[in-house]
């Protein structure tokens, strides 16, 4: 259910010429939940302590909290221009999500795009998700949501790799990137490809600063199929310690690479997921090499309510003492078309420098085996 | 025997997921993963029809995926078709509850479907519902 701004009508009556149908629409959503972890840690430097069992009011226990704006206009022919604004924000705070910088928020880190939709596609120019992980959502039964999922298992690895989780930017993929230049192709016969290429701005600089991905996806008879490639070039140029260490300056080389392949079968109410995700620097691939592997299975009981779990493996092909497991189930009830109610318990093994999460934006220390539980709400408007 | 023992677990689950306290440490997870094989089993076994017109139910399924398909907006990996003696099943999710009359609409205008059954969801892609 979506609320028509009575702003966007306000601002139709003042536009001189509005013979072009459009609308804008605001939307959202609030996740709040209350978290039990069995470890925490404040940071993701590699030596955080263990502070001990942790009960709190968490945000976004399914996917972050967000608002937005959007809107589109019709040009005829099948052509349509589109917008979007739209911010993560924190539901026990009333803060602002990450930027690209550290120390910094964003009012709209999910999208601030204009872009085109017409009988070739779409194409959106701007900040805004990118397509490599809607392809790992649809390969896993958990969704990629914030607990226990593809998600937490992809940013442990960043973690692994050196993400200090104080900016979007991370060393392994990406999640949002800014200065997206991104096109989507129509459904043929159930295949798709989402290309993505981000100029660095650098001045001086071709390749400073630019990202690549391409995925390829397909989804028809109760398959879908993901292969991700991503590329960057100097994606995570702000240090562990930065402020205190300054940010590193662009060379241009490329040190973000990552692979992934999904696939998810859908029959009679059972879900089943698999997956395999290589990431590393291909500039000192001594420094970050990992793997990924996940499995998921779930069951729809009715419309309203299904259970999903999933297992994640992370190795780092480095260092053979440093590898995660993490499992994680969850059960969610729709009250209403706008309202679901969750509740998921979720495992972690840490083993050597390893520190993947059981719910995104609550650390645990390295080598810390931890234990999860939540109960939430998720509510649209 | 292999579904209930899903579903057992599956409940098991539940029942864990909704009691706050987790003092349960490695005992649960250790022995959930184990669920996986043992389903894949049960997809399998549930996917085949039984033997008297499993070709035409085949057939069947296969001409309802490919008329959902045709849908660019739709998503048909997300959906499961199932089909005996003319009867539709459609499980699974869509990502918009608008597209729910919409698939239901397409399965039944495809030829040889004399019923459909609805147990769709609503799943919205990444970061949404």
């Amino acid at each position: 259910m979506k609320l028509k701004s009575c702003c966007a009508a306000a601002l139709a009556v003042f536009a001189t010429a509005a013979h072009a149908q459009s609308s804008v629409t605001l939307y959202g959503v609030i996740d709040t939940g209350m978290l039990y972890q069995s470890t925490s840690a404040a940071t993701f430097q590699p030596h955080a302590p263990n502070l001990g069992h942790v009960y709190q009011l968490k945000d976004g226990g399914i996917y972050a909290s967000f608002w937005g704006l959007k809107g589109s206009e019709d040009l005829g022919g099948g052509y349509k221009i589109n917008f979007k604004l739209q911010g993560v924000f924190n539901s026990t705070n009333g803060k602002f999500g990450l930027a690209d910088t550290p120390g910094t928020t964003a009012i709209f880190n999910q999208f601030a795009t204009v872009g085109v939709a017409g009988p070739f596609g779409t194409f959106d120019a701007g900040r805004q998700i990118i397509p490599m992980i809607y392809a790992m959502a649809e390969t896993d039964v958990r969704g990629a949501q914030y607990f226990g999922s593809i998600l937490t298992a992809w940013l442990g690895m960043n973690q692994a790799a050196g993400w200090p989780g104080t900016s979007t930017n991370a060393p392994i993929g990406a999640l949002y990137d800014s200065n997206a230049l991104v096109y989507n192709s129509p459904k043929f016969y159930g295949a798709s490809v989402a290309l993505e290429y981000a100029p660095g701005g650098v001045g001086g600089q071709f390749q400073g600063g630019t990202r690549e991905s391409a995925v390829l996806k397909y989804s028809n008879y109760g398959l879908n199929l993901s292969a991700v490639y991503y590329n960057g070039h100097d994606t995570n140029p702000f240090p562990l310690t930065y402020p205190a260490a300054p940010a590193v300056p662009a060379t241009g080389l490329a040190n973000n690479r990552f692979y992934y392949f999904g696939a998810m079968y859908t029959i009679s109410g059972f879900s089943l997921s698999a997956s395999y995700g290589v990431g590393k620097n291909p500039a000192k691939s001594n420094t970050a090499d990992f793997e990924m592997i996940s499995g998921g299975l779930g069951y729809q009981f009715n419309p309203r309510f299904k259970v999903t779990s999933g297992y994640y493996y992370l190795k780092d092909r480095n260092h053979s003492a440093n590898h995660s497991s993490e499992f994680a189930v969850g059960a969610e009830y729709s009250l209403s078309q706008r309202t679901r109610a969750y509740a998921q318990v979720g495992y972690v093994d840490n083993k050597g420098t390893m520190n993947q999460t059981i719910i995104y934006g609550a650390p645990v220390a390295p080598g810390e085996s931890t234990t999860a539980a939540m109960i939430g709400i998720r509510h649209t408007f | 025997m292999k579904s209930n023992y899903v579903v057992q677990l599956a409940v098991v689950a539940w029942l864990v997921a909704a009691s706050t306290s987790a003092w349960c440490q490695s005992g649960q997870p250790a022995k959930a993963p184990a669920s996986v094989p043992g389903a894949s089993a049960t997809t399998a076994s549930g996917a085949a029809a039984p033997a008297t017109g499993r070709k035409a139910d085949r057939a069947l399924r296969r001409k309802v995926y490919a008329a959902i398909g045709k849908q660019k907006e739709i998503s048909a990996g997300d959906i499961s078709v199932t089909a005996k003696d003319g009867a539709i099943t459609l499980n699974g999710s869509v990502a918009d509850a608008s597209q729910i009359d919409k698939v239901v609409e397409i399965a039944k205008g495809v030829p040889g479907v004399t019923s459909v059954t609805n147990k769709l969801a609503v799943k919205k892609p990444f970061g949404g519902m």
